[in-house]
């Protein structure tokens, strides 16, 4: 690699900071966000599968539509994440390196 | 020249193969059954991953046992069409590699949406494939709940894996951890770690393809588990991370287009609805006899118990929810500290296109699992539960009847073409998922072990090719050996297995890596040693193992309820003689028995280990750590961490 970089230098410098922090608590909040949601699962068709017995659309009841709305879960963390990534995290990292030169 | 000599090998050998095919193997009788009475022999913890564990049905004495019969010509045809594409592939990518990079990482030169579709084709396994759609089939919701974990891994993998990995790291799991690590011994313990989990999961792999393709071709497992093994040695030896990347993407194209095409004519057979679809599921006669029948056993219906509707209600086949909760475990951080899966991040330029990639997989992953309960829930109604499990025990076959039903019928040309695309899909499926774990087993040993605690670092790129290239070779064929000698074993639990080491050893490792300060030296080893230990001990003692003191007890009770009925005067039917020699050689050969351990039944109650695993590498961990402080390592943390944020200083894939 040509260029040396003072990583604790740039571990001090404002803007890293505000990214570092701003991705910590994004990342870890929907991570965890989205990891009760999936646990759910199990716990809810394991300890109370009456709830899931209950029917909603004729014949197909409150289980598969939760199993259901686990894919939308998914898709929706999926699509949140990469638009905030590529509008706030990338811009954010650009504008740092930027500054470091 | 290389390239040429390899194609003509591979090529013989399939002709080999294909020649073979053509006297009908003889099937063992019932010395050769993998499934035990406990049956579902698929049914154990990972049947997702895992390949399809029970055979032809060789359990069943029914009359004249109904098989899958692919049409020979076209099936054939179909796979070598596959395998010459797939060699095309080879021969292409063989001329293009000539450095490490390019060997392990494809010289970082795949685009995201290519490695989203590769990451897609490393992860559905023909298990999914097949055995999902079996056991939906055969139990209802229960199998769609199983789908829920394989698809939701990949959130972990999207948000605190793939970009602080692919920022940070060049090749292996050993380069993210022995970043601010003693280097020699964590990349020791990282590869042994690799290796150990990629061979779990890969004889698994072999064992399933090889029993598939002794269904599928008819052919000897021997030379289904020698053939498969060939060529995926082929593509990896010659093609490295190229030709994995792209037999993996052509796969996940095939895998798609199967999966669509099948949930598609599902659906139009349903006249688009799909509350009426599930509608007929629950009033099917049939539908409700094998619920109250086959799987409740209750041989008297319980007044106005809605046997069609349980079919839509959890608890059919998953019995113990924390069992459910340790595979979800397994499932949510075991996927993201799989090896072969890490590797693929490298093969992307930079942490954005790594991000894409992961989102482009989730898509084509979240879909096929999607599509995978269509075609299940399809099965059941159109194929019936009863046919099914008279094919396969474990469900294994009713994608494949779907097909040849949905084609047309067996026997009309439609159905055998459609049955044949099916079966070479489930094909291609497996050369993709075993050539990836070669690659990354062998990058383990060549880069980890020998280029950089053996030769300290200082390799030529030419010698650094040609180590990775012997590696794999020696990997794969260890891989055939040992998919020869486990024909007979359990595998699931290898599966099982291999899950939950990088969930409790790998997973823990990596993210504390990344993210805590003082981690160290001695909390990357505690993680993975303890991981690895506890998982792969708890499994030892769990039910997933066999217990032949549980067969021959089970065996006892179908010889006495047989020999009351014999003492009554009752004349037995053939079947029942049939199952009657079975129970007495079945509790013969096993009374008194015990496991690989020991044991004569299960002390660990759980199939899946994670959920006492996992907490127990990371108290490891952390213990270690803490016990061990190591300066070096926190004055580094610095620097991995800006990386891993920022991407400055990234190691592109192709310089060196």
């Amino acid at each position: 690699m040509a260029t040396k970089y003072d990583w604790s230098a740039i571990a001090r410098n404002s803007k890293y900071l505000e990214l570092k922090r701003k991705k910590r608590v994004f990342l870890f909040g929907w991570w965890f966000a989205s990891s009760v949601y999936y646990f759910l699962l199990p716990i809810l068709s394991g300890y109370f599968p009456d709830l899931f017995k209950i029917k909603i659309i004729g014949v197909v009841n409150f289980g598969y539509l939760f199993i259901l709305s686990q894919f939308v879960v998914a898709f929706f963390v999926a699509i949140i994440y990469t638009r905030v990534a590529n509008n706030e995290f990338d811009r954010l990292t650009d504008e740092l390196v930027r500054e470091i030169g | 020249m290389l390239a040429k000599t390899l194609s003509a090998l591979l090529l013989s050998t399939f002709l080999f193969t294909a020649a073979l095919a053509a006297e009908p193997a003889k099937t063992a009788g019932p010395s050769a059954a993998v499934s035990t009475p406990s049956a579902p022999v698929s049914s154990p913890a990972m049947a997702a991953p895992a390949a399809p564990t029970a055979g032809p049905v060789t359990a069943a004495p029914a009359p004249a046992p109904t098989k899958v019969k692919p049409n020979r010509a076209i099936t054939i045809t179909m796979f070598m069409a596959i395998i010459a594409v797939t060699l095309g592939v080879v021969i292409w990518a063989a001329k293009r590699t000539t450095s490490a990079a390019d060997f392990y990482a494809a010289g970082g030169g795949i685009t995201g949406l290519q490695n989203g579709w590769a990451i897609a084709g490393d992860y559905m396994s023909a298990a999914s494939f097949l055995g999902m759609s079996g056991l939906i089939s055969l139990y209802g919701i229960d199998g769609f709940m199983y789908a829920v974990g394989p698809m939701f891994s990949f959130i972990a993998i999207l948000l605190v894996v793939a970009e602080p990995c692919r920022n940070a790291g060049k090749f292996t799991l050993g380069d993210i951890l022995s970043f601010r690590a003693a280097p020699k011994t964590v990349r020791g313990v990282a590869a042994l770690s690799t290796v150990t989990v990629s061979l779990f999961y890969l004889i698994a792999q072999m064992v399933g393809a090889g029993k598939l393709m002794q269904v599928l071709l008819d052919i000897p497992y021997r030379v289904s588990v020698i053939g498969v093994g060939v060529l995926m040695v082929g593509y990896v030896v010659f093609g490295g991370m190229k030709a994995t990347t792209w037999v993996q993407i052509i796969k996940a194209g095939l895998l798609m287009t199967g999966t669509v095409l099948l949930a598609f004519l599902v659906m139009a057979k349903a006249g688009m609805n799909p509350i009426g679809f599930f509608n007929d599921i629950v009033n099917s006669q049939l539908v409700q006899d094998h619920v109250r029948m086959n799987v409740l056993k209750d041989v008297v219906a319980k007044p106005g118990f809605d046997y069609g509707q349980r079919f839509m209600e959890p608890g059919l086949f998953l019995k113990n929810p924390l069992d459910q909760i340790s595979l979800g475990i397994a499932w949510a951080l075991g996927a993201a500290g799989l090896p072969h899966i890490l590797m693929r991040f490298f093969t992307v330029p930079s942490a954005k296109e790594a991000r894409k990639s992961i989102v482009v997989a989730l898509f084509i992953n979240s879909s096929f699992f999607f599509l995978i309960n269509l075609i299940g829930f399809g099965a059941a109604l159109y194929l019936t539960p009863q046919l099914i499990s008279s094919v396969d025990k474990g469900g294994n076959m009713a994608t494949l009847l779907l097909a040849q039903k949905l084609g047309g019928g067996a026997g009309s040309f439609g159905g055998d073409v459609f049955l044949a695309f099916i079966c070479a899909v489930a094909f291609a499926t497996i050369l993709a998922v075993v050539s990836g774990l070669v690659l990354a087993a062998s990058a383990a040993i060549a880069h980890d072990v020998y280029v950089n605690i053996i030769m300290g670092g200082n390799a030529d790129q030419q010698t650094q090719v040609r180590v990775a290239r012997v590696t794999s070779l020696f990997v794969g064929i260890a891989a055939i050996i040992m998919g020869l000698a486990a024909e007979k074993e359990n595998v699931v639990a290898l599966v099982a297995l291999a899950f939950a080491v990088a969930a409790s050893g790998n997973f823990p490792a990596v993210m504390l890596s990344l993210f805590w300060k003082r981690f160290n030296t001695a909390g990357v080893v505690g993680a993975l040693v303890v991981g690895t230990v506890s998982a792969l001990s708890l499994v030892m003692i769990s039910p997933v193992m066999t217990y032949p003191q549980k067969i021959a007890d089970d065996a006892k009770k179908v010889i006495t309820t047989l020999e009351k009925k014999q003492a009554e005067g009752a004349v037995l039917v053939e079947k029942d003689l049939k199952a009657l020699d079975k129970a007495r050689a079945d509790f013969q050969k096993n009374d008194g028995g015990t496991s690989m351990v020991g044991l004569k039944a299960p002390i660990f109650p759980l199939k899946n280990p994670a959920i006492v695993s996992l907490p127990l590498g990371l108290l490891a961990a952390i213990l270690g750590t803490l016990l061990f402080r190591d300066r070096r390592a926190e004055e580094m943390f610095d620097e991995i961490e800006v990386r891993q944020i920022t991407g400055l200083g990234i190691s592109k894939a192709s310089d060196h």
